[in-house]
């Protein structure tokens, strides 16, 4: 803004030196990139590569994976106050505002009616479980979309846990 | 009046039959008059070489200092021996005007003025090194302490650098005013003499309307004693500064305490060299002989040689404290400049510093122009190999063997280096022609001391009562006869003299050599306007048919003699003023 009354552009820089980075940087756009990515700097990674400290999520993203992840996956983190607080944090920045902060489908959107059909955790046709959530969370349902671009693995199950917290609390039982 | 007691064993500062008309004459003649054939080409080669520096800074400043030849173990070299070698001599102008009018020395007026200004030229070529050096002088500017964005983010009082900024820019500001305040009666005579409208405007501004009075002058020479007082712990401090460049590091053959007063005695002996240099070329050039005399030279030596000596007395006691400490690295920095691969540009700078100042205890070779001028350009040789070497050979072996390199420079080293002499000469020859190159005013203040003229009134034992006027400029035909009678201001009155006899022989001869005067068309001058024609002589050109100054400007020597043949009155003094000049500016105006 100084150097330059028009605030639509920066202003004007004396002797940039070293202002424009040499590297290329995250999300930068370069015509390098051109033919592959349209510019932008971000490439994906090769189909089927593993990262070191990183496994695939095996289980399909399909009616049959979601059974099957409903039955048989169950979380690997223990159940501490440190999970607990975390996945608390986690939950209210990525799930309240739809799922509301007690997990009764009261968020700010539904209440708001931006968004309808958001179900408790307690509902019973549903019957989430660890699996269950962890799956949707990963691949997505219906409505709403996948959260592992936002979370790791780790804090994906951080969530779970306190959503399993949220609908032990909504159905009164101790946990 | 008693006459005035000076030592008969002082010899006179000012030689030759000079009044004090004649000192403003003889300082004002480089100003008043054209610049020479020789002057030009000079002063073309001298902006030649400024040009090409230029461009050198130029490249080094848009290319990178990698075009220095400059590498990672050898990064100061000649950029900082050009900045201390010029800083150094920097030291003799303010050395002479300050420290030598603390000593009451007289012999400082003659040279005093052109000394300041070296300073303050060779401050400005010093100045040029520390911005240039820098790998992005564009921000030069960060090491002021100025408020700023960047949290007020300030600089490090503890390093030499920053104080080198201070040292410089208050030593260069110091001097400014310094000389210029020595400038105001000089300029304030120049602007009285000017005849040019343009000059005179240029002359009354430079002099800021000083105008002579008795407050005036108590209040500049307290000034100047004040400024004295200042600035000669400033030309201890400044030079010593740059030697906490070097003695405040850890490098061997840096870390030294006898750094500060070694650099300044070098500065002096450097600066004095360059006075020398410049003085003797001026002296003749400008016809000031007189006033720079052999003593001043002799004088100018003997401080070469003592501060010389005081120069080597640091090598031997650097030497010997380097083989008293028992330190190997101090010890081995001490034998690589000797015997290592810049052994040459050690004993270079041995020759020159140590042996050739001792010269000058031999009175015969002392007082010899040509030797003097020589040895002081061998100084300011040996003076700058030695912060070559100093610099150098320090840096290029030092710690760690594995790191032990070479320097070499490359042309833009040398290009920049040469710029800056040539700047430095740019600057010098536009001074000596615009600026008067003798403090006439102080010079006029020891003229009954310490004049020839007036010590041999003196010891004739005449009274100097009256002997400054000049008829020249008193008016009246006063006339001091050395060899016998002196007469008194006002002992005779022009008017009695006889008018010019009407069939004078040379009447003719003189107005067929000139041009005769048509009174139908042309115009009269007002020839009075020439200095030295006044009313009496104004009429008696006129008798003789000399109306215009185009007549005027035609005459020459021998119309000169012929003129005082047939007026009889002032002899010589045509010539002496230069009328025919005056007449010829006065014509073209």
């Amino acid at each position: 803004v100084s150097c330059d009354s028009n605030d639509r552009k920066p202003g004007f820089e004396y002797m940039p030196n070293m202002y424009e980075s040499v590297p290329y940087d995250t999300y930068g756009e370069y015509d390098i990139f051109q033919t592959v990515t349209g510019g932008s700097e971000a490439m994906k990674p090769a189909e089927g590569s593993v990262m070191r400290g990183w496994l695939p999520y095996e289980i399909e993203d399909n009616q049959d994976g979601y059974a099957f992840a409903k039955a048989n996956l169950t979380n690997p983190l223990p159940y501490t106050e440190e999970n607990l607080a975390k996945g608390t944090e986690l939950y209210n920045i990525y799930c309240g505002i739809c799922h509301g902060n007690k997990g009764d489908g009261q968020g700010t959107l539904a209440k708001r009616e931006k968004i309808l059909g958001v179900p408790a955790y307690n509902d019973a046709g549903r019957a989430i479980t660890e699996g269950s959530v962890y799956h949707v969370m990963y691949y997505g349902i219906n409505s709403m979309g996948s959260y592992a671009s936002q979370m790791t693995e780790e804090e994906l199950w951080q969530v779970n846990h306190y959503v399993m917290s949220l609908k032990d609390a909504l159905d009164k039982k101790e946990p | 009046m008693m006459a005035h007691y000076e030592a008969p064993i002082r010899r006179p500062l000012v030689t030759g039959d000079k009044t004090y008309h004649d000192v403003t004459l003889d300082v004002v003649a480089p100003v008043e008059g054209r610049a020479n054939k020789h002057w030009w080409i000079v002063f073309g080669i001298a902006l030649t070489a400024f040009l090409w520096g230029i461009g050198c800074i130029i490249y080094t400043i848009t290319n990178g200092i990698g075009s220095w030849g400059l590498n990672k173990t050898v990064n100061w070299a000649w950029d900082i021996t050009n900045f201390v070698w010029w800083v150094g001599i920097g030291h003799a102008g303010t050395l002479i005007s300050a420290v030598l009018l603390l000593f009451r020395q007289k012999w400082r007026m003659a040279i005093n003025r052109s000394a300041e200004a070296m300073t303050i030229f060779s401050v400005v070529q010093a100045g040029l090194f520390p911005i240039i050096h820098m790998g992005r002088p564009w921000l030069a500017y960060w090491v002021l302490p100025i408020p700023n964005q960047f949290g007020s983010l300030w600089v490090n009082f503890n390093s030499p650098l920053l104080w080198d900024v201070f040292a410089i820019s208050t030593y260069l500001s110091v001097s400014l005013v310094f000389w210029w305040t020595g400038l105001l009666p000089d300029f304030a005579m120049i602007r009285d003499r000017a005849v040019k409208p343009f000059q005179k405007k240029i002359y009354s501004l430079l002099s800021f309307g000083w105008s002579g009075r008795a407050k005036d002058w108590q209040r500049f020479e307290e000034v100047s004693l004040v400024l004295a007082g200042l600035a000669t712990p400033l030309v201890l401090s400044v030079h010593t500064i740059v030697s906490f460049d070097f003695a405040t590091s850890v490098i061997p053959g840096w870390h030294t305490t006898i750094f500060p007063p070694y650099f300044v005695a070098g500065a002096v002996f450097s600066g004095f060299a360059m006075v020398n240099t410049l003085l003797i070329v001026m002296r003749k050039v400008s016809n000031l002989e007189a006033y720079i005399t052999i003593q001043h030279i002799e004088l100018m030596n003997i401080v070469i040689m003592i501060t010389g000596s005081i120069v080597g007395v640091a090598y031997i006691t650097e030497l010997f404290m380097a083989w008293y400490s028992g330190v190997e690295y101090e010890q081995y920095a001490f034998l690589n400049r000797a015997t290592g691969p810049y052994a040459w540009s050690y004993w270079a700078m041995m020759t020159c510093n140590v042996f050739s100042p001792q010269f000058m205890w031999f009175p015969k070779l002392r007082r010899s122009i040509m030797f003097s001028f020589f040895i002081s350009i061998v100084v300011n040789i040996g003076m700058w190999f030695e912060r070559f070497v100093i610099i150098v050979t320090s840096l290029h072996r030092d710690y760690l063997p594995s790191s032990w390199s070479m320097f070499s420079p490359t042309f833009v080293d040398i290009g920049i280096f040469i710029g800056t002499i040539g700047f430095f000469f740019v600057l010098f020859l536009l001074y000596a022609r615009t600026f008067p190159v003798i403090a006439q005013a102080e010079v006029k203040t020891i003229m009954k001391s310490s004049g020839e003229r007036y010590k041999k009134l003196r010891e004739s034992g005449q009274s100097l009562v009256g002997s400054g006027a000049d008829p020249r400029t008193s008016g009246g035909p006063v006339k001091i006869n050395l060899d016998g009678h002196y007469q008194a201001a006002q002992a005779e009155v022009v008017s009695d003299e006889p008018m010019i006899p009407e069939d004078t022989h040379g009447n003719d001869v003189l107005i067929n050599s000139l041009g005769a005067f048509d009174a139908a068309t042309q115009k009269a001058d007002d020839l009075q306007k020439v200095n030295g024609i006044g009313p009496k002589m104004e009429e008696k050109l006129n008798q003789l048919g000399i109306y215009t100054f185009a007549q005027v400007a035609r005459m020459t020597k021998a119309d000169y003699d012929l003129l005082d043949s047939i007026t009889g009155s002032f002899p010589g003094r045509a010539e002496r003023d230069d009328w025919a000049g005056q007449a010829a500016t006065l014509n073209n105006n």
